[in-house]
């Protein structure tokens, strides 16, 4: 005898987990869309907001003070370590082949094309990306947003795009001057520690360095510099509740910031190598 | 006073009073299928003070926030001065937000901002006045909202109750038709709610505006209120002056004005409650 075919309760129930699944799937699938399009829109609001006006020039002076001068400590100390740990990294590699001599190429080259601005990139994000959105996080939760909107001015004139075009003038200036430190690391323990004199270790540099390398390397920064800003506003607007949603928010902008980062950054290195 | 009204010289000539300047036709709202309107109407007339009267997380605020387009409905039309504003963009809200403000519960002040700046602020935006007129619109609003002279303070150095008139000041700058109150007692003792009411009353004389305060405070509604709509369970329940909520013998108002210390249907209403 054949066993009775189940029952469409008994199938639904068998197949429970897999609704669970595709279902959670979707949710998670339509909050990424639903993200991802929120934070488009706001990008379109931003550089309509960078080219018409309002302009909001004083705000983007402070906060080119506040977003970029106070971040000079934290990304020039980060580079001039760097430079110097990629120095005795070299050193010490190199030495069985004699290569003490392409310690200044070597820490000049990673520098300037890739470990300058990502590392600029990912202070930044650290630091700035988590402070805007601290800061338009608190201000949505005290309803400051919203009463910008109430006095008909647009939140996204007022507090994203200076924000944005302080981020894209301070990027390459804070890169530029990591690099410019990060050498100077690699020139400390040159001298102090390996023993090369000055004129070896920049003569090594300046063989090897081109303008394209600085150009690339700084070229990147405007994109690492837009995803923090858009990432960080975003998240700022986007909180709902108390304190608690607003350090979620701060979390999720750096960690979010830095995988855009360093997932833009390879593709970016790719389009460079290939021009 | 000239230099202030003629901030807002461009905008239209105001419509004689008594005129319908906010309706809402069968608005729906829902949150996580919960309906927090359920098809509402309402008309406010020009120069009245509309109180919004209700328990807490009833939809007051929701309610309130549709008026100059925080909140979008689900369905149902919002006409503010005769034009619908259902589905404007921000961009085609503005028009109507300019003749509109808003008092948001916890003042939303601008913390980086000291009191003149935020009550400037406005105006700045929306203005093209000197520095001098700016300074005197400022140091007229403050005078107004009883609090000269302070215009140096950031906000973080006011009490709750200082911070709700500076919001009132950086509210009425730009000296607006209708001004939105969300729960502009709350957190108040008594004796500064009181105040905070009867400033209300002032300001809809002086000014001219029609004004719809959401409150959840008998006293204040008694205060300031014209006319008063009870909010329950999506609907509103009852609409009319203080004196024919406190008499009515609607059970879910009664029990509402009885929980807040108003014996209802009693006429023992009249009598300032403890502590007032």
């Amino acid at each position: 005898m054949a066993p009775p075919e189940p029952s469409a309760t008994a199938i639904f129930y068998r197949n429970l987990g897999w609704l669970r699944f595709v279902d959670r799937f979707g949710r998670k699938g339509s909050h990424i869309v639903e993200y991802v399009g929120g934070l488009a829109e706001m990008i379109g609001e931003a550089i309509a907001g960078c080219v018409t006006r309002p302009f909001y020039a004083g705000e983007m002076l402070r906060q080119m003070d506040e977003l970029g001068v106070k971040s000079l400590s934290i990304t020039g100390i980060t580079a001039f370590v760097t430079g110097g740990v990629l120095a005795l990294q070299t050193a010490y590699s190199l030495e069985a082949f004699g290569g003490k001599m392409f310690v200044g190429r070597v820490v000049s080259l990673s520098l300037v094309r890739e470990l300058g601005p990502i590392l600029t990139a990912l202070m930044v994000a650290g630091r700035v990306g988590s402070g805007i959105t601290a800061e338009i996080g608190s201000m949505t939760v005290t309803e400051q947003v919203d009463a910008l909107r109430s006095m008909a001015i647009s939140p996204v004139r007022r507090l994203v795009v200076p924000r944005l075009l302080a981020i894209l003038i301070m990027m390459p200036v804070l890169t530029a001057i990591a690099d410019m430190l990060g050498i100077l690391g690699g020139l400390a323990i040159a001298i102090l520690e390996i023993r090369m004199t000055f004129q070896d270790y920049f003569s090594s540099i300046l063989q090897q360095l081109q303008i394209s390398d600085i150009c690339s390397g700084l070229s990147k920064t405007f994109f690492f510099g837009f995803e923090i800003a858009a990432i960080g506003c975003f998240n700022g607007l986007q909180v709902e509740g108390g304190a608690a949603a607003v350090g979620h928010a701060t979390t999720r902008t750096v960690v979010l910031a830095s995988i855009c980062i360093l997932v833009s950054d390879f593709f970016l290195t790719k389009l460079f190598l290939a021009i | 006073m000239s230099a202030t009204l003629s901030a807002t010289a461009q905008s239209p000539a105001p419509a004689p009073r008594g005129e319908t300047v906010v309706e809402f036709k069968e608005l729906w709202k829902s949150y996580s299928g919960r309906a927090v309107l359920a098809g509402v109407n309402l008309q406010i007339q020009r120069g009245e003070v509309l109180c919004i009267l209700g328990p807490s997380g009833t939809g007051k605020s929701v309610a309130l926030r549709h008026i100059n387009g925080l909140t979008r409905p689900d369905s149902g039309d919002v006409r503010i001065f005769g034009e619908s504003i259902v589905g404007h963009s921000e961009e085609e809200l503005s028009p109507v937000r300019r003749r509109l403000a808003m008092l948001f519960q916890g003042g939303a002040l601008f913390d980086s901002m000291s009191v003149e700046d935020n009550i400037a602020f406005p105006v700045r935006e929306h203005t093209e006045k000197t520095p001098q007129e700016i300074a005197a619109i400022v140091a007229e609003k403050l005078t107004l909202v009883g609090l000269p002279g302070i215009q140096r303070k950031m906000p973080s150095e006011l009490s709750g109750g200082m911070r709700k008139r500076v919001a009132l000041a950086r509210s009425i700058a730009l000296e607006p038709e209708i001004i939105l109150y969300d729960e502009p007692t709350t957190g108040l003792d008594p004796v500064s709610s009181e105040k905070i009411a009867q400033l209300m009353v002032s300001v809809n004389e002086r000014l001219q505006t029609t004004s719809v305060v959401v409150t959840h405070d008998i006293v204040a509604a008694r205060t300031a209120a014209d006319r008063v709509v009870f909010l329950h369970q999506g609907l509103f329940q009852f609409i009319g002056t203080f004196d024919e909520a406190a008499s009515s013998e609607h059970p879910v108002l009664m029990e509402y004005f009885r929980a807040m210390g108003f014996p209802c249907g009693t006429g023992v209403f009249q009598a300032a409650p403890k502590g007032v």
